[in-house]
């Protein structure tokens, strides 16, 4: 049995993922809106994906404030179908 | 939530959850660009008809440059507030700024074609400006409706489409586009295609919240 990509088998990594899946781009208060985080956690896994590769995290100012924008790479997405697929091998689905 | 290991039956329902919450939603001000362009377009074309009803100086139609000054320095900071207030681009954005955008440079060549035709050639081309925004504006609109599913978008857009067509028709048939009948169906067109569905939106949007 193939075993699960362990970058994406973390409940916030996984979370972050499938948000940016379906989103061409979120800023990071977005994310920790919906995933329900805390600010600390959310900004160690999105650096965690980030260094993977798998999504590009970039700062930003609006006005005085800093805004980063997450948004998922093509690496990320090919990872995110396989780690859907092998997750249905998985659950006989 | 937190930083924990996970059951494949808990990754599935994480996926699910997740595409669920962030599925497009209205934001409150969905409308405002519409809203901004209609008054601004339905001002502006009451101001010139007025003008050209009192001076009956055909130069008062460069006051129509109005339109495109104001609208294109206030679309782009809108554009960009509403981005940063809902933290969000999808796909649907994408699409529909490609689709304005489509719009706007399709009005700034036209501009630049009817003022090389006045130039060159001494023609007078200007008729092609009033019949463009509504025929562009009314297909740009019902595809955005189609694909926002929104039907007060292609209602609206399809009454200023088949504005167009019509002033389409009475340019390549020799008819002049009087002041008396054109400036009032421009103005009810525009009024159909943005001032009605901004607000459709936008209190669509005020119920969601």
């Amino acid at each position: 049995m193939k075993e699960l990509d362990p970058l994406l088998h973390s409940q916030l990594r996984l979370a972050v993922m499938s948000i940016l899946m379906n989103v061409e781009e979120a800023d990071f208060v977005y994310l920790k809106e919906k995933t329900q985080s805390t600010a600390g956690n959310l900004s160690v896994q999105i650096d965690k994906l980030s260094t993977a590769g798998y999504i590009i995290a970039e700062k930003g100012f609006v006005g005085k404030k800093t805004r980063t924008a997450c948004r998922v790479t093509d690496k990320g997405r090919r990872a995110f179908e396989q780690y859907v697929e092998d997750l249905k091998a998985l659950l006989n689905l | 939530m937190e930083e924990k290991n996970i059951t494949s039956q808990e990754s599935m329902a994480i996926i699910s959850e997740m595409i669920e919450r962030s599925k497009h939603h209205r934001y409150l001000g969905d409308g405002n660009i519409l809203l901004l362009w209609g008054y601004l377009t339905v001002a502006v074309a009451g101001l010139v008809w007025l003008l050209l009803a009192v001076t009956h100086h055909p130069a008062m139609n460069w006051f129509w440059f109005l339109i495109w000054i104001i609208g294109g320095i206030a679309t782009p900071i809108m554009v960009r507030k509403r981005r940063d207030k809902s933290g969000v681009t999808t796909y649907t954005d994408n699409i529909s700024n490609a689709l304005w955008s489509i719009v706007g440079y399709s009005a700034i060549a036209l501009t630049f074609l009817c003022l090389g035709f006045l130039l060159a050639g001494g023609k007078d081309s200007w008729s092609a400006m009033l019949m463009l925004p509504l025929i562009i504006v009314g297909i740009a609109e019902i595809m955005q409706g189609v694909v926002i599913r929104e039907r007060c978008l292609v209602w609206g857009g399809a009454i200023g489409l088949l504005c167009g067509l019509f002033t389409l028709c009475c340019i390549a048939g020799g008819v002049v586009l009087a002041a008396r009948w054109f400036m009032p169906m421009f103005i009810i067109a525009f009024a159909a295609m943005m001032i009605v569905p901004g607000h459709v939106l936008n209190s669509k949007s005020r119920r969601e919240k």
